[in-house]
């Protein structure tokens, strides 16, 4: 597969992500989409380091560094969730609406 | 100590005070009381050695150069300014005293007692002040402190509109006075005052007749509003409710003797314009004749005694543009001593028996008040001229003065309001010493704590002074450089004659047993109405005046509204509608934020595409 | 040919996993749609020439991230509880988006012009010589990420424990 058929491919994960993030009402559901993006982006720095990089080492290390990211970030969101639901008792996006103008 | 520090310490121990007091003792009144009388001591000590010492070359001290002018500031110390010095500082000293006494429960005291160092600071700076920029810069600090001690009880409505009235209408005159300083700095391109008034090279020698005659009479605008002076005499009596201390300050030896100091300080520029005398004396003869009718009706006696200030200060603006600077001052300080010890006395009256009114002072017993009763009568006594007490001389200098050039019709309404003061003064005595009957009930029981050693005190220091000013005569002209004339029993005859009559009426209306206690201008329905409403200079200001300014404020006012208001509301109402349109975007829901952040990001990277 | 195969397999893997993932209203098929979506991403990783990456995406992200959000749910809701409905206009709506920024971008993908290098050689792709990289030329960054994920976990226990309730 060329690299541009990687960057199709990472793209097509990048979108269904945005979708997910986009129309799930569950916050773990757009949370799950939020990680498919990152991993579009992983898909998309490997791609690269693969077919125009001279050194590969810089992007595996780019994308230790996104899947560290991701697990605090992970940790974070679910913290915030957990809260939400014991002071809601709901984690429905579309429910929590209060900063509306 | 050298004149420089001795002014100095003169000058600054009460400003030194003010600052204290209103930044680290607002807790701790008594600290604040101590501190103050302190420093309102040192600074009388200080005016006093001034005095002894005599007067020196004027002190200057570059203050800032812009351009050709020189901005000093300094201290003038000439026999005018010693005197009158030490007259505000013991006059102050005494009323700080009192004020133990008179202001003891009030919880404010530390910023009452403040202000009265910050008065006394200014009006003493104003009083040595070289230049007269430095000179109008303390004159407008004395009207903010007399705006705060005014109003000082602030809660009272009626205060806080009183206090702004006085500062409202000293402004009026004080933008005269700002554009007659302006002029004078246009025409000798300096401030130095005897600079200004040296008979060689001085102003009268540079400027026209007729720029002289427009800068005398735009000062003269300043100190109609600073002293009270038809037709912007109505603030004063407004003025009373303030503390009574603060009234015996304002009436007596600052506020409104600042503008008549000022008169005196620049006398020679006024002698130099007869235009500016002549309309002096018609202003001065008019507010002297006013204020006394508006006395005679008076049933209040702070009120009397503000009438007659406003009279009094008529009679030395009147011996001023006579000619004479000697009756002017003298009568400016026998007034200071004898209108001071009348406000103390009023106050003491007002708080021991808590009632402004004569006749319910009398019918309460305030003769019993030795000290208040005795203040009283020797302070009437020298208001209304009775000889050998202060007013007496200094009213016969006036009238001398003013009958220089044979009788004139200045003299003539002189000599009746002479007659009128000699008339309210004892209209005031009787009613407070000669009731018909006294209640048996005193209102506080012993006589101790009416009259208060802190209060008391002053009031027999004051009494004494009003007692023997009239002997300074010879000393004050002496201090201005001038030869006090002798006046003949005959001078002096038509002033006794109005005083006597005056005294005499005064006993058949109120003083005798069977007197009716009504005054005889009570027979005169429509002129006691024209008296007790103050010939309707109130009454004009706010059926003319506010009303005019209404009617333009309403045209204006339509203006307004219809052409710029409506625009700029249709202006806002658009933001507005614009505002609750895009309001509808921030739902709340972070997922439709989303989808539009995404959808921008789609378009950048498509224009990106395209470009490349 | 195998290889080719294989790869369009994980790729078929990873996009219909994240179908799953992002269609499904029951979140226990979505993070299974992830972990499939995930275990795809790995295949690719290790056919483009990390299999240092594909291992530590399936060890972290299948193997931790996955099942911290299995607890999140098990915490948050009952997994029987029957999901909300569908929003239409909503889902309709995220479609728009995804489409407009999908075309977008791959409009910039298709115009984009990449040089083509020659592969490194097989010991650049070490994991020694991504160790040394970190340890010597990435350090910060290395350290960096260290605290960040600390301060992750700190901050996580802070938002997510009981909070104490003001005595009363």
């Amino acid at each position: 597969m060329t690299l541009e058929g990687y960057l199709t491919l990472s793209l097509m994960l990048f979108c269904i992500g945005v979708f997910a993030v986009l129309s799930q009402r569950n916050l773990i559901a757009v949370l799950i989409g939020v990680e498919l993006m990152m991993n579009a982006a992983s898909l998309n720095v490997m791609a690269f380091n693969r077919f125009s990089v001279t050194d590969p080492t810089t992007g595996q290390i780019f994308v230790l560094i996104i899947i560290g990211l991701a697990a605090a970030e992970v940790a974070i969101f679910l913290s915030i969730i957990v809260n939400l639901y014991r002071t809601r008792r709901t984690i429905d996006a579309e429910q929590l609406t209060e900063l509306q103008g | 100590m050298d004149t420089l520090n001795l002014i100095l310490a003169t000058t600054f121990a009460p400003f030194a005070a003010f600052v204290l007091a209103i930044l680290f003792l607002m807790r701790q009144p008594r600290l604040a009381q101590v501190v103050v009388i302190a420093g309102g001591t040192l600074s009388l000590a200080g005016a006093v050695s001034l005095l002894s010492a005599g007067p020196v070359e004027p002190l200057r001290y570059l203050w800032f150069t812009s351009g050709d002018i020189q901005l000093r500031f300094g201290f003038l110390l000439d026999g005018l300014s010693l005197m009158f010095g030490v007259a505000v500082a013991l006059i102050t000293l005494c009323v700080m005293v009192y004020s133990l006494g008179y202001m003891g429960h009030d919880p404010s005291k530390t910023r009452y007692f403040a202000m009265l160092a910050l008065f006394e600071w200014a009006m003493l700076s104003f009083v040595y002040a070289v230049d007269l920029m430095q000179t109008f810069i303390f004159w407008e600090l004395v009207g903010l402190a007399s705006f705060f001690l005014i109003g000082f009880w602030y809660e009272k409505p009626s205060a806080t509109a009183a206090a702004k009235k006085a500062f409202l209408m000293t402004r009026v005159g004080d933008v005269g006075l700002f554009i007659g300083v302006l002029m004078v700095l246009q025409v000798a391109g300096h401030f130095d005052v005897p600079g200004l008034l040296a008979t060689e090279g001085g102003l009268v020698a540079q400027a026209t007749p007729a720029v002289l005659t427009t800068i005398t009479l735009l000062i003269f605008v300043g100190i109609v509003g600073k002293s009270a002076q038809f037709p912007l005499h109505t603030w004063l009596p407004d003025a009373m409710e303030g503390p009574t201390p603060v009234s015996a300050l304002l009436h007596s030896a600052t506020m409104v003797a600042a503008g008549v100091y000022l008169m005196a300080r620049l006398h020679p520029l006024f002698m130099g314009s007869e235009t500016t005398l002549g309309i002096i004396l018609i202003v001065a003869s008019m507010t002297a004749l006013l204020a006394a009718t508006m006395a005679m009706v008076a049933t209040d006696i702070k009120r009397v005694l503000a009438y007659s200030s406003i009279s009094q200060l008529g009679f030395m603006l009147l011996g001023l543009a006579a000619g004479s600077l000697f009756a002017g001052v003298f009568h400016l300080i026998t007034h200071a001593l004898f209108k001071a010890l009348l406000f103390l006395c009023s106050g003491l009256f007002i708080h021991h028996l808590e009632t402004n009114d004569m006749a319910q002072i009398g019918r309460g017993g305030g003769r019993r008040m030795r000290f208040a009763t005795a203040g009283l009568v020797v302070g009437g006594a020298a208001l209304a001229g009775i000889p050998p007490l202060g007013g007496f001389f200094s009213k016969e200098e006036i009238f001398a003065a003013l009958g220089h050039d044979g009788v004139t019709l200045f003299s003539v309404v002189a000599l009746l309001a002479a007659f009128l003061t000699a008339y309210y003064t004892f209209r005031m005595i009787f009613l407070v010493t000669r009731p018909q009957q006294v209640e048996a009930v005193d209102v506080h029981g012993d006589h101790d704590r009416a009259e208060p050693l802190s209060m008391a005190l002053p009031v027999v220091l004051l009494t004494v002074g009003a007692a023997v000013a009239g002997f300074w005569g010879g000393d004050i002209a002496r201090g201005l450089g001038i030869e006090a004339g002798h006046h003949s029993l005959a001078a002096m005859a038509p002033a006794l004659a109005v005083v006597a009559l005056g005294v005499l009426v005064a006993w058949l209306d109120f003083g005798r047993q069977t007197a009716t206690r009504t005054g005889f201008i009570a027979r005169m329905p429509a002129l006691e109405r024209l008296f007790t409403n103050g010939w309707y200079v109130d009454a004009f200001y706010d059926a003319v005046i506010v009303r005019i300014t209404m009617l333009a404020a309403t045209i204006l006012y339509a203006a307004e509204s219809r052409l710029l208001d409506a625009n700029f509301d249709r202006l806002g109402f658009g933001v507005l509608g614009l505002g609750s349109g895009t309001r509808r975007l921030q739902n709340g829901w972070v997922q439709f934020y989303g989808g539009w952040a995404v959808v921008l990001v789609g378009l950048a990277a498509a224009y990106f595409g395209m470009s490349d | 040919m195998l290889e080719q195969a294989v790869i369009y397999l994980f790729a078929a893997l990873v996009l219909s996993g994240g179908l799953m993932a992002a269609w499904t209203r029951h979140i226990l098929y979505a993070i299974i749609g992830l972990g499939i979506s995930l275990f795809g991403v790995a295949g690719l990783f290790l056919y483009l020439g990390s299999p240092f990456l594909a291992a530590m995406q399936l060890l972290i992200y299948i193997g931790g991230i996955t099942v911290a959000i299995v607890f999140a749910m098990m915490l948050s809701i009952a997994m029987t509880v029957t999901p909300p409905e569908r929003n239409r206009a909503k889902t309709v709506f995220a479609a728009v988006c995804t489409a407009a920024f999908g075309l977008g971008v791959f409009q910039l993908v298709r115009a984009a012009r990449f040089p083509a290098v020659s592969p490194a050689p097989e010991e650049a792709w070490s994991v020694g010589a991504i160790g040394h990289a970190l340890l010597t030329h990435y350090n910060l960054v290395f350290e960096t990420l260290s605290v960040v994920l600390l301060l992750a976990i700190m901050g996580a226990i802070l938002i997510a424990r009981p909070q104490r309730k003001a005595a009363s």
